[in-house]
């Protein structure tokens, strides 16, 4: 018989599989063990705390792996060109782990994420662009950015988003909601110098805005619902 | 006995709203309250930033050594930073362009570049001394204005938000004061923000400062790189469908989307997931995107920037990728003109390569026609010559000519040179006519590609 053949290889499996499954309830570290549809614990908190960071919405963070959870999966899959299965494996949890690690400088020392003002930046896009097409929250980022460059408004990020009464989204709060992974990728692209704004300071919703003065700015183009000007 | 309970019912809870009423008032009014102390310490630091600003300004005119003018003019640099933060903290009705934060943006940015000159070993031109001294003028009354505003909030009970609002506000129903009142329509004089807007429109009817800076000129007005001749919006659809069938689109069948104006004005066309823009003056694609699904990648960030090279290839461009960054289900690739060996970054084309078949899902091409144009070089120092410029212990791993574009729209032919410092990786730009050294970057590296900072 083939156990009798090689009893050493036996030894060592189960010992392997012991060595992993124990492992994994006592040190349950995000990596581990594959993550799928009713996994719990300490990893999947961590899997759920850095899907958001990503823009993943997955309801709340409570180390169950529910449905919420794997639609977040799943569209993570999808956008960054993994196999779509909902399951959290060694490939994607590698991915979102490289994502959203630190920046480093060239001899690795980690620096941070350099990326607060892109949080920010994607906070602004998210409420104040959500459901407007990709290239219409590329635009929105630029208006901010290219506010910067112009010497009639502050120049910080934070000092133009809540410069008082600059965005309606900021005086109803829904610049506090977590952004959206497309607005995180807008914000970033927006920051790498992308305008597709053609060089916008403003931008308005035609059908919701009666306000003289940004009407009265020359006009460049509309996006989606927005209408980007000078 | 009903109606014994019942009015006693009504009566707790009428008790009940009462205190939680009296209670929310008491919170809002801890609100208005903190609202108000932030408004007051923002408009008190722009008033002593302001006064510290025209002070050293003042000192920046008169004084006589490189040294303690470098000085006066990074103060003044640095107080109009703060003064610019404070302002954009006031409360306002609407956010416009405003004349008083671009004259202070203005007088920072002339200072420093000043300033910078002089720590370079250069010197201030007369006509540069009298930019300086108007500047000092213009701010004078601004100061002034500004103070007058303070003293007139104790004196004249100036609002912002009013601190005892009527009933009728109270409970929501009304504007709130300050936005009254600086609207213009009801009694312009007596808030705040209609006195700032009032300086606004004092500062407005002066002529611009000319001066050279990264805040004097703002955008480039007249694109260099478009092909001449207008095309008509027929025309533009064959060029947008032309391009989508060169990209694997064979069936597109393109809609108009409106059209664009502006520097690269043009006309908008849109097919199923692509947005396309045509410019109106040469008919070239400046920006396209598709928004397809992007299925499960097959294809390396290598791989990517092959196909990336073909399609450059495909649309008739003679360009150098210089960088990457990926995006997961695709990659963005940067590429710009090389000529005779040099490096020229203002003439950019940004390319998006999907990673399941390498095709194109993104371009952005208004870079290259906004600055490209046929550049003369200037005569310049060796390689070695600049290598010793560099700091001793910089280790070169690539060097290079380029182009780069400095503030101010303005190009510098230079000396590009990657490398090392104390486990740090850098990219120092020297002035290949001087060798003077006009920029630094670090280079970061982020979990998506190195990211220049």
């Amino acid at each position: 018989m083939k156990v009798h053949a090689r009893p050493w290889a036996m030894v060592v499996t189960i010992g392997l599989l012991l060595c992993v499954t124990l492992s994994g309830f006592a040190y349950a570290a995000l990596g581990d063990r594959l993550l799928g549809r009713g996994s719990k614990g300490s990893e999947v908190t961590e899997l759920q705390k850095k899907l958001v960071q990503l823009g993943y919405v997955v309801g709340k963070v409570d180390g169950k792996f529910g449905s919420k959870t794997e639609a977040a999966i799943r569209r993570f899959q999808k956008e960054h060109g993994l196999r779509v299965d909902g399951l959290a494996g060694t490939q994607t949890i590698k991915e979102v782990k490289r994502l959203t690690g630190q920046s480093t400088n060239a001899s690795g020392k980690a620096v941070g994420y350099k990326n607060t003002d892109t949080n920010l930046l994607a906070r602004a896009v998210n409420a104040e662009a959500r459901g407007e097409p990709y290239v219409g929250q590329v635009a929105v980022a630029a208006v901010i950015l290219n506010r910067i460059a112009d010497p009639a408004f502050p120049k910080t990020i934070a000092d133009i988003i809540y410069q008082p009464r600059a965005f309606s989204s900021v005086d109803d709060g829904q610049i506090n909601l977590p952004p959206s992974a497309s607005a995180i990728r807008a914000a970033q692209e927006a920051m790498n110098g992308s305008d597709p704004s053609g060089g916008a300071v403003f931008f308005f919703n035609p059908a919701k805005t009666s306000n003289k003065y940004i009407w009265s700015r020359p006009q460049i183009k509309q996006i989606g619902n927005h209408m980007f000007t000078k | 006995m009903r109606r014994k309970f019942w009015i006693g019912a009504l009566a707790v809870a009428f008790l009940i709203s009462l205190g939680w009423g009296w209670n929310q008032y008491r919170v809002a009014g801890e609100h208005r309250l903190a609202a108000e102390n932030n408004n007051r310490r923002a408009l008190t630091d722009f008033a002593s930033h302001l006064d510290q600003l025209e002070t050293d300004m003042a000192k920046g005119n008169v004084a006589s050594t490189p040294a303690q003018r470098i000085l006066y003019l990074s103060q003044v640099s640095s107080k109009s930073d703060a003064a610019l933060k404070d302002f954009a903290q006031i409360p306002a009705q609407q956010t416009g362009l405003s004349y008083v934060g671009q004259f202070l943006t203005q007088s920072g940015d002339f200072a420093r570049t000043l300033a910078q000159r002089i720590a370079g070993g250069g010197t201030i031109s007369a006509e540069e001394e009298k930019i300086l001294r108007d500047m000092h003028e213009r701010l004078m009354p601004v100061n002034q204005q500004v103070q007058d505003l303070i003293v007139r909030l104790d004196t004249e009970q100036l609002v912002w938000t009013d601190p005892a609002p009527k009933l009728r506000q109270r409970l929501g129903l009304g504007t709130q004061v300050a936005e009254a009142a600086a609207d213009g329509s009801e009694a312009p004089a007596k808030s705040v923000r209609s006195g700032l807007d009032q300086l606004d429109a004092s500062l407005q009817k002066l002529p611009p400062f000319t001066y050279s800076g990264e805040y004097s000129t703002r955008v480039v007005e007249k694109p260099l790189g478009l092909p001449t001749g207008d095309v008509t919006r027929e025309q533009s659809l064959e060029k947008a469908r032309d391009f989508l069938n060169k990209m694997g689109y064979s069936d597109a069948a393109p809609e108009f989307g409106g059209e664009s104006q502006g520097a690269l004005g043009g006309y908008i066309w849109k097919s199923k997931d692509s947005y396309l823009e045509v410019s109106r003056q040469g008919g070239v694609i400046t920006l396209y995107r598709n928004q397809r699904e992007i299925e499960p990648r097959t294809l390396s960030t290598e791989e990517a920037s092959k196909k990336a090279k073909a399609v450059l290839q495909t649309l008739g461009w003679q360009l150098v990728i210089t960088s990457s960054e990926e995006f997961g289900a695709y990659v963005q690739f940067d590429a710009v003109v090389e000529k005779d060996g040099v490096r020229i970054y203002p003439d950019k084309v940004r390319l998006m390569i999907a990673l399941d078949n390498g095709q194109l899902v993104g371009l952005d091409s208004s870079p290259y026609y906004a600055f490209h144009h046929t550049r003369t070089f200037p005569s310049k120092i060796t390689m070695d010559q600049a290598v010793r410029k560099l700091r001793p212990n910089f280790q070169v791993l690539e060097s290079r000519l380029a182009v780069i574009a400095k503030s101010g729209n303005q190009e510098v032919y230079c000396y590009e040179f990657r490398g090392r410092y104390q486990g740090e990786e850098y990219l120092v730009y020297l002035n290949a006519a001087t060798g003077s050294e006009e920029k630094i970057q670090r280079i970061i590296k982020t979990p998506r590609g190195e990211f220049l900072k």
